[in-house]
C-alpha cells in the first residue's frame, strides 16, 4: 500500500490557496437578475396584510414571489424518514422567527431589489414570543406552533424520545451518592467564509441549472424537486465545492426560491446572503438544556443515570428530531451504564431554526456527560482518569439501546492520554484492555447487561 | 489577583455514518484510452478532503499512481447519488462506494490484460500502473496498453460502479429505544486533556495546551486526519470559551451580526496541540477507516470546563465560559453560594438552572432520593 496512508496534498488545495477555486459567487452568467428577501422584522406575529404590487410595479423588477408561488409549500427534509413537515418555504399567514423569509424580489441589481423589498406593504399583529425551553410546557406559556410547543411525532406518536434500560429504581436505591447537575451548551454560528449563495439558470430545454453551495447535492436536489413537484431530470445541481459548511449547508436555504424566481422571470438569478443575513437569519447549532442525575457507588461505579434533555429547535423542526434521537443513543458517552431513564423533547421557540452542525446531537451530550463525570470524580474524591477507565465501555458491553460493542477504544485512548500527560496509573488500570469484562471489572451489577458480540 | 492553572480530562465516542443508517452513496469510474482514471461521485467536498481521500482509495485499489486519477463531483448529471457530506460519512460510506467501483475496474483491467497476455487473470496483479504476472514480473503489460487494447482492439469500455448502503436501523420499541440493528457504521473514540490558565481579575480563560488521542480506524491520509483533528480542536475551543449566538441565552438580545461582534477563535487563541492517532481498524470501512470529522470538536469543551474547576474551584456548566461567567462564579464562591445542596445521599448542583426552578410546573426533573 503506497497511496492509502500517504500524506498526499489536498486534491484542490493549490486552487484554494491561490484564490482560483470557482465558488458559486464566482459564477458569472450574462443577464443575471439579483435577489433580495423581505424577512420578518418580528419574532412572532400574524401577517395581516401582504401586498407586493408596489414592488412588482417598480422599474427594474422582473419577478416577486410569495408563498402563493410555491407548488408544494410545506416540505420537511426528513419526510422520507417519516418525520412530518412543519416549515413553509415562504411564510404564509404567520411568522415564527425574526428573519423568516416572506417574499423575494429579483431585479436588475441588488440595490433595486432591496428598494423593491422595502416597498412591499406588510402589516403584522404581533404575538408573545417564547425563548426559554424550560417554560414551553407551562400552562401560561404562549403557544407558538401549529403543533404545540414541542414535537409529537416520534414512533407510536410519542411526544418525546425515550430510552429505558435495566432497573433505574434499583440503581438509585442502591447508590451511595446521587450527583445531579444541569448543562447548557450554547447556540453557535457555522460562520462559513462563503455565505449562503445560489445561482439558477433556466435552460432553453426547460431544465433548471442550480449552482449550489450545498453539502449534499442529491439531497438538496430532492428538496427542490419536492417543492417544485418536478422529476429529477428537470434539475441539474452544479457544486461539490463548498466554502465552509459545518452542517449549515445541508439546509437548502436558497435553491428552491431561486428556481421559482428564475421560472417566473425566465432569467438567470443569483441570491447571495449578506454577512449580516448569514449571522442573523441562517440556522445555528442548537442550544441544549440537559439535566443529569447519576446514581454512583463510593468507589466510582455508575449504577444508573436519569436524564432530561430539552433540545431548543427554534421555530421549525428541520433535522432536530434526528439530532435528538442520535443524542439519546449516546447519552452514556464512552461508558457502560446498565440502568437508564432518558427523556428528551424537541422544543419549539421563536428563534431562528437550528440545524445540523459538526457533531450534531452528540457535541451537546459529550459536554454534559463528560463535565458530569469530572464532577462525580471530584465529589467522590476519585481520580478522574481511573473513574473513566473503570466505567469505560468494553467488548460485550451494551449501548443505551441494546447494541453490543464489538471494538471500543475508550480504554486505549484514555491510557494514551494518561501517559502523554505523565499521569501515573495503578498497575491494574495501566494493564486494562478493551477485552470483555472479568474479575474486578465485572461487578455484579454489570453481569446482566453483557451481550454477545457474535450477535452484531 | 492571580492567574491559576488547571487541567481537565474528557473521553468521548462518536458514530460514523447517519444515525440509523439508510444513507446511500454511489460511485462510478471510467477508464480513458491511455489508462487514466475518471471517478464520478456526488460527494461534496466541504473542506473535509473527500476528493483527495476517494482518489487515494481508487488509486490504491486499482493499483495505479495517484496522479492518474481525475475526480469529478461537480454536478448531478454525471455523478451518481450520494446522500451528502455530513454525519462523518464521506470517507467511510462514500469511500466504500469508491472502493467497490474500483474493484470492478480492476477486475476488468485484469480480464483484458489476461486476453492480451494469454494468462489467467487470477494469476495477474496490478502494481504501479502495470499488470504483472504473479511470480514472473518480467511478463507484463501496462494499464495504459490494456486500456488502449480495450478501446481499439476489443471494443470495450472499462467501467466500474459501486454503491454502499447500510439499511435503515429501525427503533423496534418506542418505550425503550431499542433498535433492530446497530444504528451506526462504526464508532470512533477519543480522549483529551486541556490545560488552562484562568485570570481571576479579568475572568479570562486561556487554553494553553490540548493533548488529544483519537482512534481513527486507519489514517488514509495522516495529514488530512491531523487537519480535521486540529481544526476541530479550535472549533471545540470556540465552543468552550468564546462562541455564542445569544450571549444572554435564552434572551435573544445582543446577538452579534458580524465577525466583529461574534467571537470565533482566531490564530491568537491557538494553543499547543499534540495529536496522537491510534489505529483500531473498523471491520468494514474502506481500508479500516472510521469517520472522525465531526467528533473532533466534542472533547474540548468538557475538558476545558474540568480544567477551569481544577484552576479556580468552580463548575461553570453553561457555555461558553466567558470572563463574565467566571467572575460571577468566583463572586458566588466567595459569598458561599457555590456549594451544591445536600439532601440525604443527593448532591444537587446548578439548581437555579433547573426546570424545577424555572418552569412553573409544566415539566419536572424528578430524581429519586
Amino acid at each position: 500500500m503506497k497511496v492509502v496512508g500517504a500524506r498526499i496534498p489536498r486534491y484542490d488545495g493549490v486552487a484554494h490557496v491561490t484564490g482560483r477555486t470557482t465558488y458559486v459567487d464566482d459564477v458569472r452568467i450574462p443577464g443575471t437578475l439579483w435577489v433580495k428577501a423581505l424577512r420578518s422584522p418580528v419574532h412572532h406575529a400574524a401577517i395581516t396584510k401582504l401586498d407586493t404590487r408596489p414592488a412588482e410595479e417598480m422599474p427594474g423588477v422582473s419577478a416577486v414571489i410569495t408563498w402563493e408561488d410555491v407548488p408544494h409549500l410545506v416540505y420537511g427534509p426528513l419526510e422520507a424518514l417519516g418525520i412530518p413537515a412543519d416549515e413553509p418555504l415562504l411564510a404564509k399567514d404567520e411568522v415564527r422567527y425574526k428573519g423568516q423569509p416572506i417574499a423575494l424580489v429579483a431585479a436588475r441589481d441588488e440595490a433595486t431589489a432591496a428598494e423593491a423589498v422595502s416597498r412591499i406593504e406588510i402589516e403584522f399583529d404581533e404575538r408573545p414570543a417564547l425563548f426559554d425551553v424550560r417554560q414551553a410546557f407551562d400552562a401560561d406559556c404562549p403557544v407558538i406552533h401549529q403543533e404545540g410547543n414541542w414535537y409529537t411525532h416520534f414512533e407510536d406518536d410519542m411526544d418525546r424520545r425515550q430510552i429505558r434500560k435495566g432497573d433505574i429504581a434499583w440503581a438509585f436505591e442502591n447508590a451511595d451518592t446521587i450527583v445531579q447537575g444541569v448543562y447548557r451548551p450554547a447556540a453557535i454560528e457555522h460562520a462559513p467564509i462563503e455565505t449562503q449563495v445560489c445561482q439558477v439558470v433556466p435552460e432553453p430545454s426547460g431544465r433548471l441549472t442550480i449552482y449550489s453551495c450545498t453539502q449534499a447535492l442529491y439531497f438538496s436536489m430532492g428538496v427542490v424537486a419536492a417543492h417544485l413537484q418536478v422529476p429529477l431530470n428537470k434539475l441539474k445541481v452544479v457544486g461539490g465545492t463548498t466554502g465552509g459548511g459545518f452542517g449549515g449547508k445541508v439546509d437548502t436555504a436558497t435553491e428552491t426560491m431561486c428556481c421559482l424566481l428564475a421560472m417566473k422571470s425566465g432569467r438567470p438569478v443569483k441570491w447571495r446572503w449578506t454577512r449580516e443575513e448569514e449571522f442573523l437569519c441562517s440556522s445555528t447549532r442548537a442550544p441544549w438544556h440537559m439535566e443529569i442525575a447519576d446514581a454512583v457507588t463510593k468507589d466510582g461505579w455508575i449504577l444508573g443515570r436519569k436524564m432530561l434533555t430539552l433540545h431548543d429547535a427554534g421555530a421549525y423542526s428541520r433535522f432536530s428530531p434526528y439530532g435528538l434521537t442520535k443524542h439519546s443513543f449516546h447519552h452514556t458517552g464512552a461508558y457502560t451504564i446498565p440502568n437508564l431513564e432518558f427523556d428528551g423533547y424537541v422544543v419549539y421557540t421563536n428563534r431562528v431554526p437550528t440545524t445540523a452542525m459538526r457533531g450534531f446531537g452528540v457535541t451537546s451530550v459529550s459536554f454534559a456527560v463528560e463535565t458530569h463525570m469530572s464532577r462525580v470524580a471530584d465529589v467522590l474524591g476519585l481520580d478522574p482518569i481511573e473513574i473513566r477507565l473503570k466505567n469505560a465501555n468494553r467488548v460485550g458491553d451494551t449501548s443505551p439501546n441494546g447494541v453490543v460493542y464489538t471494538d471500543p477504544s475508550t480504554v486505549p485512548t484514555i491510557q494514551t492520554i494518561a501517559e502523554a500527560i505523565g499521569h501515573e496509573l495503578p498497575a491494574d488500570y495501566r494493564t486494562m484492555t478493551s477485552e470483555q469484562r472479568s474479575g474486578e471489572w465485572l461487578p455484579e451489577h454489570l453481569v446482566a447487561q453483557l451481550g454477545n458480540p457474535e450477535d452484531h | 489577583m492571580a492567574k491559576h492553572r488547571g487541567r481537565g480530562i474528557a473521553a468521548i465516542e462518536y458514530p460514523t455514518g447517519m444515525n440509523q443508517n439508510g444513507d446511500p452513496s454511489q460511485c462510478w469510474i471510467k477508464v480513458k484510452p491511455d489508462g487514466r482514471i475518471d471517478v464520478f461521485a456526488g460527494t461534496a467536498d466541504i473542506g473535509n478532503g473527500s476528493k483527495t481521500i476517494q482518489s487515494q482509495i481508487v488509486a490504491e485499489t486499482i493499483g495505479v499512481p495517484y496522479d492518474w486519477i481525475t475526480y469529478d463531483n461537480s454536478n448531478t448529471d454525471s455523478s451518481p447519488m450520494c446522500t451528502g457530506t455530513f454525519a462523518s460519512r464521506a470517507t467511510f460510506v462514500a469511500g466504500k462506494a469508491a472502493e467497490k467501483a474500483a474493484l470492478q475496474v480492476k477486475a476488468k483491467i485484469l480480464e483484458i490484460a489476461g486476453k492480451e497476455l494469454e494468462i489467467d487473470p487470477a494469476d495477474l496483479e496490478i502494481v504501479d500502473g502495470e499488470v504483472l504476472a504473479k511470480g514472473a514480473p518480467q511478463t507484463k503489460i501496462s494499464v495504459a496498453d490494456v486500456a488502449g487494447a480495450a478501446t481499439f482492439g476489443h471494443g470495450e469500455l472499462i467501467t466500474g460502479t459501486g454503491a454502499q448502503l447500510k439499511p435503515y436501523s429501525a427503533i423496534v420499541d418506542s418505550e425503550t429505544g431499542r433498535v433492530d440493528s446497530p444504528p451506526h457504521s462504526a464508532i470512533s473514540y477519543a480522549a483529551c486533556s486541556a490545560e488552562v490558565e484562568v485570570d481571576d481579575e479579568t475572568g479570562e480563560v486561556r487554553v494553553l495546551r490540548l493533548q488529544q488521542c483519537y482512534d481513527v480506524g486507519r489514517a488514509l491520509n495522516p495529514s488530512q486526519v491531523e487537519g480535521q483533528i486540529e481544526g476541530g480542536a479550535m472549533m471545540g475551543l470556540g465552543l468552550g470559551v468564546l462562541e455564542t449566538c445569544y450571549p444572554y441565552y435564552p434572551s435573544v438580545d445582543h446577538r452579534g451580526g458580524s465577525f466583529g461582534s461574534y467571537l470565533a477563535p482566531s490564530m491568537e487563541d491557538m494553543p499547543q496541540i499534540d495529536t496522537i492517532m491510534i489505529e483500531n481498524p473498523s471491520a468494514d470501512g474502506p481500508y479500516g477507516a472510521k469517520g472522525i470529522g465531526e467528533m473532533a470538536n466534542n472533547p474540548q469543551p468538557p475538558a476545558i470546563a474540568a480544567a477551569v474547576h481544577d484552576a479556580i474551584g468552580v463548575w461553570i456548566t453553561e457555555l461558553p465560559i466567558t470572563p463574565e461567567r467566571v467572575l460571577r462564579a468566583l463572586e458566588a464562591k466567595a459569598a458561599g453560594e457555590a456549594e451544591p445542596r445536600r439532601e440525604g445521599k443527593k448532591i444537587v448542583f446548578d439548581e437555579e438552572l433547573s426546570v424545577n426552578t424555572v418552569s412553573s410546573g409544566g415539566i419536572r426533573f424528578e430524581v429519586p432520593a
